[in-house]
């Protein structure tokens, strides 16, 4: 029990960080959002009138007063679920704007993530299981190879042969003439969108997990536990599961639980390349536009699920392996 | 000997690694054990034993292979049954415990978990049945039953080896194999195992393969003793009759690097060189190297280990193939044989039973002359409190309690303890790593005295050309990538500022010293090529290069091979006696402390607990707690005649 207290624990500390931290890392940046929004409104060239930034600063709600009453006004703001209205869409709130494309990452980066996990944690401890067989040559080989690829560079290739060329699939969008809603060609339309961004991150995904599980778990064959294992008698596909698998696949389970915790940052790339609506695509928008409030929200989002699933990678550990409870409790 | 239980007839086992040259760890090696009896193989590191165990079990690995010969079990040929027919076997007929088994339980699942599988795959008990069981295995090696529902890491390290024990005798097996089951427990626990598991092999009637390189405790338990060489068995001989009379020049020098530490000279054998590099294409016998008796045919024909004529001469030695079942003891000698067969032979030397090698001598009169040189370190009323904070609370943990002792020039003084009995705290002190929380540590060096607990950092540098370390374990103390000659000149470049011809002529010098001659041969050659004896003399070449004061040697030869433990140990001597360098030796074994120190300092628990002359402690010990560390030193030698 005191090693769940004492998880929990740190995870509160770390967020009260994180979240200030997010506070002051904008605010270190330089630039001026609203002479940028005045700019945009003017065009280029256009002189910038103080008066009229000034009246732009106010319609934003731009920050006043010394840092630490932002910083209290901020926090208080946080507590309140409020976390501003979005420069770009202005006057969208941004958990409205977040809202909206979280949907659409979560399913595309989540699914693809636990499908990755799940083959990959197979196919690599069936290639430690048959080592130097042919299978774990291919699979080892494979993976690196593949793994030597960006992704960006496979996103594009893909799109041209089965986007352009092929005309199999749609080249952008997520959706295309349906009513987003439950209904089925809805549903049918956003998985057709899907399919190619969905490869690229099936194609790349499983190789971390495969080369991470082959190589605990032949770490965890020379294991004394696995020789008198196979001397009991045990027979061959419990030996791979029970003993094994089951100790290697520790440090993936934790690893997976972080991975789902980065799915809140989307992929930047691969949506910004598909201009597919989910997150990733958004926080490429709000860099680039200088949506403070957006960009926070989405680092605060990113973060906090980040230290939620690193809290639930401690416990599961905990669960897991007796051993994490005893040595940290 | 009635119908064996385990045949192993001619067995070899190749390795054929990718990257070198192939070799034969085990080569035609035949013996069998009848049911019920108690076999114990000795072999040091690279005899191949391990590899033997792992074929009788059949859990040989890639790149290795059983290349020829036959393994029988209870009549059945196993040596090449597919893993799915040999399975009903395991664990019901042949168990095993692995070698200190701190990894043997499956680190994730409750140890009734691994019982539970080991007896429902091979038993009709299911359920409630399979507990009860467990119990009944707990109670036979003495552990609560508490421990069942317990996760291995909840258990202590000899916990943990009585567990395994229990494992294997789960199915009432017929055959069980120890691969080394009690190496690095303490003296203490390691023999109350051996005592359970001697006791349990009367009661319940199994057989077992005994596998160790501890030669006291092999001779301690077994009826029969099987001598590994170079992937050979070289000698096979009852446990009595061995101690009477061994036949191979190799098993005398491991007996002879035991003696009885009581006596008022120890001496002690060792067998000088280095085990021959089986990939390597071989003539003659593999031993002759090494050997003090080899005559010239040993040089060009490989003695087989054939069973010795019996005294009537009714059997001769060619006939003597087939000899397995005679139990008369086997040897793969020449010079054994002929002895005995053909005395009269031209060149062959005179029996004898004691190894012919080099000798290391240790007498009472030493002593006597040391314990009146002068003081140069003293350690007055040392405590030591770690403190671990835990979140916001601190633990604090008093692991020395009120330590005094002084150390002499030109005299070893042993601190004997178990692990956890602080002797390496200690000596961390006394090397400035660890500071005392009270108490004081003083050296008095030739310019004066130093309060070891005191000093700054730019004094600790300077300090530590007075003290030196020699560690335990030669393997990772010596950067294998570097030259000797680069690993010399350090501290002679940092404590002696030399360089030159004058660095050149002092790494000539040390390596002389410490005997790897000629200089010349060994200036140029790296950690990696050389032998563990051949290391650890290196690193104590270099402990010597700051010209210390004093040498800390923390558990020298603990992790060496038997037979040379004794030329390391002769060698420190030597220092001792050639210059006034004081030793303080560290260790664990009271035995190698007689041999070595002038005074022995007992420590339990942080505390001292005897102290005196070295032959007093060890033949009067006063302490109930020295006294049980006497008694669990294996002792073969006990009932012997002297």
């Amino acid at each position: 029990m005191r090693y769940f207290l004492r998880r929990v624990g740190y995870f509160l500390l770390t967020l009260w960080a994180a979240v200030t931290l997010n506070f002051l890392i904008p605010r270190l940046q330089p630039g001026d959002p609203a002479e940028m929004m005045v700019k945009k409104l003017a065009g280029k060239d256009a002189e910038l009138d103080p008066a009229k930034i000034a009246a732009m600063r106010a319609m934003l709600g731009a920050p006043e007063g010394t840092m630490f009453d932002q910083y209290v006004a901020y926090l208080r703001q946080l507590l309140s679920g409020n976390l501003g209205v979005s420069y770009n869409y202005f006057p969208t709130p941004v958990t409205d704007v977040i809202a909206k494309a979280l949907p659409w990452t979560l399913i595309l980066v989540g699914v693809t993530l636990l499908i990755s996990f799940a083959v990959g944690t197979v196919l690599g401890a069936l290639a430690a299981w048959r080592r130097n067989s042919l299978f774990d040559s291919i699979v080892t080989i494979g993976s690196t190879f593949i793994g030597t690829l960006q992704a960006f560079w496979i996103a594009l290739l893909l799109l041209f042969a089965f986007g352009y060329i092929l005309g199999w699939f749609p080249t952008s969008g997520g959706y295309d003439a349906t009513t987003p809603g439950f209904n089925l060609p809805f549903i049918g339309d956003a998985l057709y969108h899907s399919v190619l961004p969905a490869a690229v991150l099936l194609l790349l995904g499983p190789i971390g997990w495969v080369l991470g599980m082959r190589n605990t778990m032949i770490m965890n064959l020379g294991e004394d536990y696995i020789r008198l294992a196979k001397a009991k008698g045990v027979p061959d596909s419990q030996v791979a599961l029970r003993y094994a698998a089951r100790n290697a696949l520790l440090p993936s389970i934790t690893g997976l639980a972080m991975a789902l915790g980065g799915i809140l940052g989307g992929q930047l790339l691969i949506e910004n390349i598909f201009d597919y609506p989910g997150l990733g695509r958004i926080m490429g928008q709000a860099a680039t536009g200088k949506d403070y409030p957006l960009l926070q929200a989405l680092l605060l989002f990113t973060i906090t699920a980040t230290l939620i699933a690193n809290l639930i990678a401690d416990l599961l550990y905990g669960v897991l392996d007796p051993r994490a409870r005893k040595a940290s409790a | 000997m009635a119908a064996p239980l385990l045949e192993v007839k001619n067995l070899t086992v190749r390795y054929s690694p990718k990257l070198h040259a192939p070799l034969n760890a085990v080569e035609d090696v035949s013996f069998a054990i009848a049911p019920g009896e108690f076999v114990g193989l000795i072999g040091e590191s690279g005899s191949g034993k391990s590899t033997l165990a792992n074929a009788i079990l059949r859990l040989t690995e890639r790149p290795g292979k059983i290349a020829a010969g036959q393994i029988l079990f209870d009549g059945l040929d196993i040596t090449t049954m597919s893993q799915d027919a040999l399975r009903p076997y395991r664990w019901r007929d042949i168990s095993t415990v692995f070698q200190s088994s701190m990894n043997a339980l499956n680190p994730v699942t409750h140890v009734e978990d691994q019982f539970r599988d080991a007896i429902e795959l091979h038993s009709k008990l299911r359920g409630d049945q399979v507990v009860d069981r467990i119990k009944e295995l707990f109670d036979l090696v003495m552990i609560d039953h508490r421990f069942i529902t317990a996760y291995p890491h909840e258990l202590s390290g000899g916990m943990k080896q009585r567990v395994n024990l229990a494992l294997a005798l789960a199915n009432d097996p017929k055959f069980v194999l120890l691969d080394e089951p009690t190496t690095g427990l303490d003296v203490v626990v390691q023999r109350s195992i051996l005592e359970n598991v001697r006791r349990l092999q009367r009661e319940q009637g199994f057989a077992v393969l005994f596998i160790s390189h501890d030669i006291g405790t092999v001779l301690d338990m077994s009826d029969r003793i099987l001598i590994m060489y170079a992937g050979r068995i070289v000698e096979e001989h009852d446990t009595r009759d061995l101690l009477r009379d061994p036949l191979h020049p190799y098993s005398k020098g491991l007996l002879g690097s035991y003696a009885d530490p009581r006596a008022e000279t120890v001496r002690i054998t060792y067998v000088p060189g280095r085990p021959p590099d089986l990939s390597r294409e071989h003539q003659g016998c593999l031993f002759a190297p090494r050997c003090p008796e080899k005559i010239e045919r040993c040089l060009t024909v490989e003695p087989q280990p054939l069973a010795i004529a019996a005294s009537d001469g009714a059997t001769g030695a060619g006939q003597a193939t087939e000899a397995i079942d005679t139990g008369r003891p086997r040897v793969a000698c020449h010079v054994a044989h002929l002895q005995r067969e053909a005395p009269d032979t031209p060149g062959l030397p005179a029996p004898t039973k004691r190894f012919l090698g080099p000798e290391f001598v240790k007498s009472v009169d030493e002593t006597a002359a040391a314990v009146t040189n002068e003081v140069f370190l003293e350690v007055k009323d040392v405590y030591k409190t770690f403190r671990t904070r835990r979140g916001f609370r601190v633990e604090s943990n008093e692991v020395i309690t009120g330590v005094s002792f002084e150390l002499r020039r030109g005299m070893v003084t042993a601190l004997v303890g178990q692990s956890g009995s602080g002797k390496s705290t200690i000596a961390r002190m006394i090397t400035g790593v660890d500071r005392p929380t009270s108490g004081e540590i003083v050296f008095h060096s030739k310019g004066g005295p130093l309060n070891v607990g005191r000093l700054g950092v730019g004094q600790l540098t300077r300090y530590r050309k007075f003290v030196q370390m020699v560690f335990q374990d030669p393997y990772s103390s010596l950067n294998p990538n570097k030259t000797l000659h680069y690993i010399l000149s350090r501290p002679l470049k940092n404590h002696r500022r030399m360089s030159g011809e004058a660095l050149r002529k002092e790494i000539d010098n040390l390596l002389e010293r410490v005997a790897l001659t000629p200089p010349g041969r060994y200036r140029g050659r790296y950690g990696y090529e050389l032998s563990g004896g051949q290391r650890q003399r290196v690193v104590i070449a270099r402990a010597l290069a700051a010209e210390p004061e004093l040498i800390i040697a923390d558990e020298p030869i603990s992790s060496l091979d038997v037979s040379i433990r004794a030329e390391i140990l002769e060698l420190l001597h030597r220092l001792v006696q050639d210059s006034d360098v004081g030793i303080l030796y560290i260790t664990h074994d009271l035995l190698s402390a007689r041999m070595l120190a002038d005074e022995v300092i007992v420590l339990n628990d942080g505390r001292i607990v005897e102290r005196g002359e070295a032959l007093d402690v060890i033949r009067d010990p006063e302490d109930e707690y020295t006294r049980r560390l006497l008694e669990a030193i294996p002792n073969p030698f006990a009932d012997m005649p002297a």
